[in-house]
């Protein structure tokens, strides 16, 4: 049985700014388990305060930690340590799902075999048939589920999630929700949303003014 | 930068007027042209100093992140440029007088030209990334790749193939050959050189950081 | 899992990609047998003075092989920030695995044309090569540092304007040196001339450049 680990994720005054705008500043929040919902206008920052949460951004200012068992990970071991998912996470067209997945497994210097591959693709709610299609042949829901997919390869104890409810249908929403409850009881979530009503109880919340303003 | 500025007024007025009024011209080059080597090599050595100061701070710019590493660097690259086709020039008409072309493709001559575009080729890099972070990391890392290879330019090309290059200075003995006369006003100049490129480099810098520090308020 | 067997993964997964869609392979194959065709119709195995064939076959081989490569080995990184899926691939990988990965895929597609042009200048030109091992070294450590560099440089103009025009103003300075050193390569091969000095520098700018395109993959991948 794997031991349970605790992990955080936390900010210290984060800020962006664009050729010389800033996009927000003074973010910063500590979380070790629960929803933080991050909320906030078009235009507010959400997607890019969460890329720079999952390390895909440089802040202008600030810094991002993440602690497991009170050790500051950095590397390859920070990396995959937060799970992300966003509009616009583009997958590779001409593989199909199943590929997609293992190629990052294998890539990431981890075990990929078919077992690791289809219980990520289940538990993301795309059937074996769909696994096995070209990516480029995909509906905006199966997309968005395999986005939700690639989120969960690395059975991360952080998930940032931008939008993950969008174009799902009923059932794809429910897939979402459920892997949301699982995990904001083993670590943090933090999911951006301009509907509230994908928040379901937030434990903590940030919102975004957009164009120099703070949370 | 100020007693810099006021000392080098006189002194680079007095390397010019001892460049031509005191070494005799030196035996093997025609007429009065070797005196171009007070003005082409201080020219040329400026320029690769330059190259070698945008790769030092661009250097400090990836470990530091601060901006005026990165002005210093850009600063530094349009020196080189600059000091880069004067040597063109002062090269191009010393072949004239001696070999009756411009221009004619010797390895030496040929590498410093691609040093150039070199210089251009940096500077092209800024012009087409709009973020200020990404262009400053950008040409920071093309910066110090290209440092890296440019040895391969700049001295084993030029030795893959025979030269009609002088060797006055750069040469197998790895002797300067030179008289005293000679000797004092060249070293002279390099060092008037070196002082006007410290002090165009502390101008276009602090110039580049005013602009910044305006786009900000 | 080692470095080695992770790059690999990422090469494979590159020619996958190119062997179901075919775009950068037909356009660099085509260019290559096209400029061959060329290069044999105007001038042919009779066209130029005995002497006068060395030196222009092996300046015309590399030209032919460089601006091929360069129809292709720069969408290395292009394509993945056209497609979206650079931002995967950042989530996942450090910069010096990608790029060791895509330099590796790059390498294979070099050789492709070369498999081309090698064959197309022996039969069309009536090439005449004196050591063709020392040839072949010479097109396979020349090949590999264009790779290396060509993707390297890939990585930095991928996100730039004018990306096309600009990979080739900022490849230029850099690439000539190995072109000259492989074209000096090529001729004393064909000669069968001392081809081992033009060799040592090829290795030792492959060394060169692999070394600083390593140390500076990290900063050239980030964002």
């Amino acid at each position: 049985m794997d031991t349970v680990r605790s992990t955080t994720l936390s900010a210290e005054n984060l800020s962006k700014s664009f050729s010389g705008t800033p996009l927000f500043d003074g973010v910063s929040f500590e979380a070790g388990t629960g929803l933080l919902a991050v909320a906030g206008p078009n235009g507010s920052g959400k997607t890019t305060l969460l890329k720079i949460l999952a390390g895909l951004l440089s802040p202008t200012a600030g810094r991002v930690r993440v602690e497991q068992d009170g050790r500051a990970l950095a590397g390859s071991e920070k990396r995959l340590a937060i799970g992300w998912a966003g509009p616009d996470l583009e997958l590779y067209g001409e593989l199909t799902g199943e590929e997609n997945l293992r190629f990052f497994r294998k890539a990431a210097g981890l075990p990929a075999g078919d077992d690791a591959i289809r219980s990520r693709l289940a538990d993301a709610g795309l059937s074996e048939a769909a696994a096995q299609r070209r990516v480029d042949a995909y509906s905006t829901g199966m997309r968005q589920r395999l986005r939700l997919a690639f989120a969960l390869l690395f059975d991360p104890p952080v998930l940032v999630l931008d939008e993950p409810y969008s174009g799902l249908d009923v059932s794809g929403r429910e897939v979402v929700r459920r892997v949301v409850t699982a995990a904001r009881n083993r670590g943090a979530v933090v999911l951006a949303s301009n509907d509230e009503r994908d928040f379901e109880s937030p434990d903590r919340r940030i919102e975004l003014r957009g164009a120099g303003g703070g949370p | 930068m100020k007693a810099l500025k006021l000392f080098l007024l006189p002194y680079l007025a007095a390397v010019v007027a001892a460049a031509f009024l005191w070494p005799e011209p030196a035996e093997g080059f025609i007429g009065q042209s070797s005196r171009i080597v007070f003005f082409h090599v201080p020219c040329a050595w400026t320029s690769t100093l330059a190259f070698l100061v945008a790769a030092a701070y661009s250097l400090a710019y990836l470990l530091r992140r601060n901006p005026w590493h990165d002005e210093i660097a850009c600063a530094a690259v349009k020196l080189g440029l600059f000091f880069g086709i004067l040597t063109l020039i002062t090269g191009s008409l010393f072949a004239s007088i001696m070999w009756g072309t411009w221009w004619n493709w010797d390895p030496r001559e040929s590498s410093y030209l691609l040093l150039v575009f070199l210089y251009a080729a940096y500077l092209f890099l800024r012009a087409a990334i709009d973020d200020p972070a990404r262009k400053a990391r950008i040409a920071a890392v093309y910066a110090l790749f290209a440092a890296v290879l440019m040895p391969f330019l700049v001295f084993v090309a030029p030795r893959v193939t025979a030269s009609l290059h002088p060797q006055t200075v750069i040469n197998p003995q790895g002797k300067i050959l030179m008289d005293t006369p000679t000797r004092a006003v060249f070293f002279g100049a390099l060092a008037g050189f070196s002082g006007l490129f410290l002090w165009m480099l502390s101008l276009e810098a602090r110039t580049a950081r005013l602009r910044r520090l305006g786009r900000r308020a | 899992m080692s470095f080695a067997a992770r790059a690999w993964a990422v090469c494979a997964k590159d020619a996958t990609e190119e062997l179901r869609s075919r775009v950068a392979t037909l356009a660099v194959l085509f260019f290559a047998a096209t400029a061959l065709a060329l290069t044999a119709y105007s001038i042919g195995p009779f066209g130029l003075a005995e002497e006068d064939r060395p030196p222009l076959q092996a300046a015309l081989f590399w030209i032919i092989l460089f601006f091929a490569a360069a129809t292709g080995l720069p969408r290395a990184f292009v394509r993945e920030e056209e497609t979206g899926t650079a931002l995967a691939l950042r989530k996942t990988l450090p910069g010096s695995l990608v790029l060791a990965g895509k330099a590796l895929f790059n390498f294979g597609l070099f050789l492709a044309i070369a498999a081309v042009v090698v064959p197309g200048f022996l039969l069309l030109l009536d090439w005449k090569v004196t050591a063709p091992a020392a040839l072949a070294a010479v097109v396979l450590f020349g090949g590999y540092g264009l790779s290396v560099v060509s993707t390297f440089l890939s990585a930095l103009t991928a996100r730039a304007g004018q990306r096309n025009v600009l990979f080739v103003l900022v490849a230029f300075p850099l690439v000539l040196p190995l072109l000259l050193t492989a074209i000096s390569g090529t001729l004393a091969a064909t000669r069968g001339a001392d081809a081992w000095t033009p060799l040592r520098v090829l290795i030792a700018y492959d060394g060169a450049a692999s070394c600083a395109a390593y140390l500076l993959a990290e900063a050239a991948w980030e964002d």
